[in-house]
């Protein structure tokens, strides 16, 4: 079995109208064996960051801390928050330094992006493990479901839809992918991100 | 114990990651299995029946490789039926053990297939025989079977007492079908029964949605990032140097 497959989990990331979602399973195993149904794998990084982090269990403990580090460095030095598409390049760099003996996770990430004239725009990105970056327009996804979670994405999503609508959408994509994966699924958590809060659900799914 | 052995599928090949069991009591025996066929980790069918009808008050409960396990039950299933035309009656189930056990022995470098027997007969009442994946053949009470079983064994030891009725027997197999989905990645779906008893069959399903719950650290999910409302950031918190 492959290394990324060994602990399982599961994440993706939607575009909606003003708003953004991030969503992922809860599952912790080893291989067949589930160990732990609260795992959590997305984190914020800022009010208007959130980064999923799919993969090996210990790796996304190490990265989290790392980016933690980094984020903050960045806070003292520049003064200001960092911004998702400034964060997505620092996941990168990080990821690459790592380019012969990688970490083994493929990052999501969500946000809100300040633009010029003060408003905000939704924000996402994936990477692969060792940090080419994608900036999708819909929506991004990776882990042991991906390949579902591409499938019923691209079946569901459509273009601006509202905060409750994309609930609605990254929810039931998200429920149905993980239900077709041994690896993943144990409960999912959806963090719902608009221009002034963030609204986190946990679902209840199945527990198999 | 039994454990599904990867390196003996062939790539692509499908897998019945599975939890069987099958329980003797009073007046018949109850056979029960979860409903998840998987290739890799993708879950090819997540309405599977594993209970395979082998004659008509024997049943047997297949893990392991999809292909073997259907291979031979259709084989014992004719051979059974040979049997009941040439002797005129009902075979036992001691006989579909011992067929299932021949042909899992002498083929068990070629096999993946670890079978659970039960049913009814008139000489011995209600048996199970199980038979894992090297060909051996086990009378026991009750047996349980597939890459779920492993999880279950505790629970099945301190639960289980002799003399039980139809409807314990059940919920002895529901709630340990129900630990074992679970806990183990290749067991899922919905939980199939049957009871099988002298003068009939009887086909039990049980929905994901009413699966027998256990603890599933609800409590310990508070932890996880709370509903909170944010402050609307302005240069007030800039950092002073």
């Amino acid at each position: 079995m492959s290394i990324m497959e060994y602990n399982g989990g599961s994440v993706i990331a939607m575009v909606g109208k003003n708003c953004v979602a991030i969503a992922s399973d809860l599952r912790l195993g080893v291989q067949s064996l589930g160990i732990a149904s609260n795992f959590q794998k997305i984190f914020p990084v800022t009010d208007r960051i959130f980064v999923g982090l799919p993969g090996l269990a210990t790796d996304v403990t190490t990265l989290h801390e790392q980016f933690r580090y980094r984020v903050n460095m960045y806070t003292i030095k520049e003064e200001r928050e960092i911004e998702p598409e400034t964060f997505a390049a620092l996941v990168s760099s990080t990821l690459y330094e790592r380019r012969f003996g990688p970490y083994f996770i493929e990052p999501v990430i969500a946000g809100m992006q300040r633009t010029p004239s003060g408003s905000y725009k939704p924000f996402i990105a994936a990477t692969d493990l060792i940090g080419c970056l994608n900036f999708a327009k819909d929506f991004v996804v990776a882990g042991t479901a991906s390949d579902k979670l591409f499938g019923v994405a691209e079946g569901l999503w459509e273009e601006d839809l509202g905060p409750e609508d994309l609930f609605e959408t990254i929810s039931q994509t998200m429920l149905n992918a993980v239900d077709r994966d041994t690896n993943s699924g144990w409960g999912v958590v959806v963090h719902l991100l608009t221009k002034d809060k963030v609204i986190t659900r946990t679902l209840k799914g199945r527990m198999d | 114990m039994q454990t599904v052995d990867m390196q003996q599928l062939k790539s692509g090949e499908v897998n019945l990651g599975t939890s069987i069991m099958a329980v003797q009591f009073r007046d018949g025996v109850v056979v029960g299995a979860d409903s998840r066929t998987t290739t890799g980790s993708y879950i090819a069918n997540r309405v599977t029946d594993k209970l395979t009808h082998i004659h008509d008050r024997i049943y047997c409960c297949r893990s392991g490789s999809a292909a073997d396990t259907q291979a031979i039950a259709d084989i014992v299933h004719y051979h059974l039926q040979m049997l009941t035309q040439q002797s005129g009656e009902r075979p036992t189930v001691h006989i579909a053990g011992n067929v299932f056990q021949k042909l899992c022995y002498e083929n068990k470098d070629a096999l993946s297939a670890g079978i659970i027997v039960a049913g009814w007969d008139k000489d011995a009442g209600p048996s199970v025989y199980n038979i894992p994946l090297g060909g051996g053949l086990f009378r026991q009470p009750w047996a349980i079977g597939g890459s779920g079983s492993t999880y279950v064994y505790g629970y099945c030891d301190a639960t289980y007492q002799e003399g039980w009725g139809r409807d314990e027997t059940v919920n002895f197999v529901k709630n340990t079908l129900s630990l074992a989905m679970s806990r183990d990645g290749s067991s899922g779906g919905v939980i199939r029964m049957c009871v099988i008893t002298e003068d009939k069959v009887e086909r039990l399903f049980v929905p994901g949605n009413e699966l027998p719950k256990f603890w599933e650290g609800e409590e310990v999910l508070k932890l996880i990032a709370p509903v909170k409302k944010r402050h609307e950031f302005t240069d007030d918190m800039a950092v002073e140097v």
